[in-house]
């Protein structure tokens, strides 16, 4: 084989593996995406189809009725604001965390690091058993603050592990240069690293909010009445005489946020993870 | 900014008296991360502890009686435990494994330059923002029984196609492993991704002048490389995969029996079911404790192949 015909048999080999990994990765969210459109008959027939052959809406009108099993719309309002909440704290709390063991000089930071990285270590209920029992004592089920405290434990390792890394891929002259120009550390950490960080901040606000939306164990055990997205989908998908098209669209309502989100910012949250998988 | 007379400035001096007052920053900043941290896991691990060595009466949810490692002693010698315990590393490790296997692929063709790339990164992301129960529903779609689409394709290809994929429990865990993979193939691959970024170029073009193929570039260049960045993402995987709750939670809540139990959806029906927090501390230990034991034994690997490419000395 000649250098030209193995580079064009290279060439299909990439576009047949990018055709099928294409299909893999994209037919579980096309599936529920066409069930969310059929009418429920046709989702219910043997004979399974893999294209629509019109487009019905009935269903997400359905679950978005006030009153519907699964309160779409309070659920929703409530989801959006435990996870923007989550994701403010959380990126509040490990921004100075990071800049602390990136830059600054102080005893046992692989220790610290290696210690709040290790929490992942342990099944997230070997936590939230106790704290289980002192939200109950405390009044906390069915409070947003219950449920804000545990989300943002169990998202800040992760998000300082990530923006550390972040940060350590910033070149430190220009900090240094702002030292010789007189700034003490904390100028340093509010004038040049803070915006320095400007990307990694936004994909960590983007990452933590998508992280507390997907939470379903803490919330399944600490709220009732409290309604939250992925609760609610998973109660109903529980629940007996079923409507299968109306799981698919709340099911397509429960992901579309996070996924929207996901794909406008994907180059952004790329970057910040490898940046963090290369350090 | 950068002026050249500063910069010549008598550093020593400067440096050693600001040193306690970069410490003392450094502590305030990091101080509120740590105790959140501390407060809803250190203490809450210390009470855990307590738990699993004791009954918990549920009411008052008091363990003041004292039963010593009587929960951990049941948990070794029950059969049924064991096998809750054999099934979650296999469900973990094959969970990890495939996750590799299939990511080291596609991050490589994500390294390649062809049309339709910037589309290809969006849609490997995605199932990483997919929620879990939402991931649930839509494999629970392509596994029915009747009106399902994995059924639907078999049958469009001429077979029966009336396959219970969830009614078994083995298919239900094999199920399972392949919801859990579709969802942990985004991270992983990315992790990959961000590996191979790393490699030398002008390795592949001295190996492709010298006239060796893609196998066996990839053989001789891209495999040995790549070890040091797989092993973590493997680890990484298993530790995620064991801890999975949502998607068993969904799809099989455990069973066909208990089929699809791991030790940490058992915690859960311990806890939660049948109302024994005691037993289910202990089961959280034990699978903490089994999780910690295959990582020695995959860090231990790890160093060991270190060893080998000469990276480091034994």
């Amino acid at each position: 084989m000649t250098l030209s015909q193995r580079r064009r048999v290279e060439r299909i080999v990439v576009y047949v593996g990018a055709i099928i990994v294409f299909l893999i990765m994209a037919f579980p969210l096309y599936g529920v995406i066409l069930t969310s459109i059929q009418h429920e008959s046709d989702i219910r027939s043997t004979n399974v189809r893999f294209f629509p052959r019109y487009v019905t809406l009935e269903h997400f009108r359905e679950v978005l009725t006030p009153g519907h099993i699964v309160p779409i719309r309070e659920a929703m309002k409530n989801s959006v604001i435990i996870s923007i909440l989550t994701a403010v704290v959380t990126v509040a709390l490990a921004l100075p965390a990071t800049y602390a063991l990136a830059r600054l000089r102080m005893p046992g930071k692989r220790f610290i690091l290696g210690a709040l990285v290790s929490v992942y270590l342990f099944p997230t209920l070997l936590f939230v058993l106790p704290l289980y029992i002192q939200a109950v004592k405390r009044g906390l089920t069915d409070t947003f603050l219950g449920l804000l405290i545990p989300y943002v434990a169990f998202s800040l390792p992760f998000t300082i592990w990530i923006l550390r890394s972040f940060l350590q891929a910033l070149p430190i002259e220009v900090e240094e240069a702002a030292q010789l120009d007189g700034c003490n550390y904390l100028q340093l950490f509010v004038q040049i690293v803070l915006p320095m960080m400007r990307p990694g901040i936004v994909a960590g606000l983007l990452m933590v909010f998508v992280l507390a939306w997907v939470e379903f164990l803490t919330p399944l055990l600490f709220t009732s009445q409290l309604k939250l997205l992925p609760v609610s989908l998973g109660l109903y998908r529980s629940t007996y005489d079923i409507k299968i098209g109306q799981l698919a669209a709340a099911a397509v309502l429960t992901a579309l946020p996070v996924v929207v989100l996901t794909a406008i910012f994907q180059r952004m949250i790329t970057q910040v993870i490898t940046a963090g998988a290369n350090k | 900014m950068l002026n050249i007379e500063q910069r010549a400035a008598p550093l020593p001096a400067v440096r050693r008296r600001r040193i306690p007052d970069q410490t003392r920053l450094a502590l305030l900043f990091i101080a509120p991360a740590l105790i959140v941290v501390a407060g809803v896991y250190l203490y809450p691990a210390f009470l855990t502890l307590r738990f699993s060595v004791a009954d918990v009466d549920i009411v008052s949810f008091s363990a003041d009686k004292y039963v010593g490692l009587e929960h951990y002693r049941k948990i070794v010698s029950e059969p049924t435990m064991r096998s809750v315990a054999l099934r979650t590393i296999y469900f973990g490790g094959l969970t990890a494994l495939l996750t590799v296997v299939l990511g080291f692929p596609i991050a490589l063709l994500l390294n390649r330059k062809f049309v339709g790339r910037g589309l290809l990164r969006v849609v490997v992301l995605l199932p990483w923002a997919v929620p879990p129960v939402v991931s649930g529903v839509l494999w629970g779609q392509i596994y029915a029984a009747e009106y399902g689409f994995l059924n639907g394709l078999i049958r469009t290809f001429g077979g029966a196609g009336r396959t219970i994929w969830l009614g078994d429990a083995t298919r239900a865990l094999h199920a399972l492993i392949v919801a859990e993979v579709w969802r942990a193939l985004p991270l992983a691959t990315l992790f990959l991704l961000a590996g191979l970024q790393t490699l030398p170029d002008s390795a592949y073009e001295a190996a492709e002048i010298d006239g060796a193929g893609v196998l066996q570039r990839f053989r001789d260049i891209t495999l040995p490389l790549m070890m040091p960045v797989a092993l973590p993402v493997l680890i990484f995987q298993f530790v995620w995969a064991v801890k999975a709750f949502d998607v068993i939670y969904v799809l099989t809540r455990g069973g066909p029996g208990n089929g699809t139990t791991t030790l940490n959806y058992l915690v859960y029906q311990q806890a939660f079911e049948q109302l024994e927090f005691g037993p289910a501390a202990a089961t959280a230990y034990s699978l903490t404790i089994l999780t910690v034991l295959i990582l020695g034994v995959l860090g231990f690997l790890r160093w060991r192949i270190a060893v080998r490419s000469g990276e480091v000395t034994a």
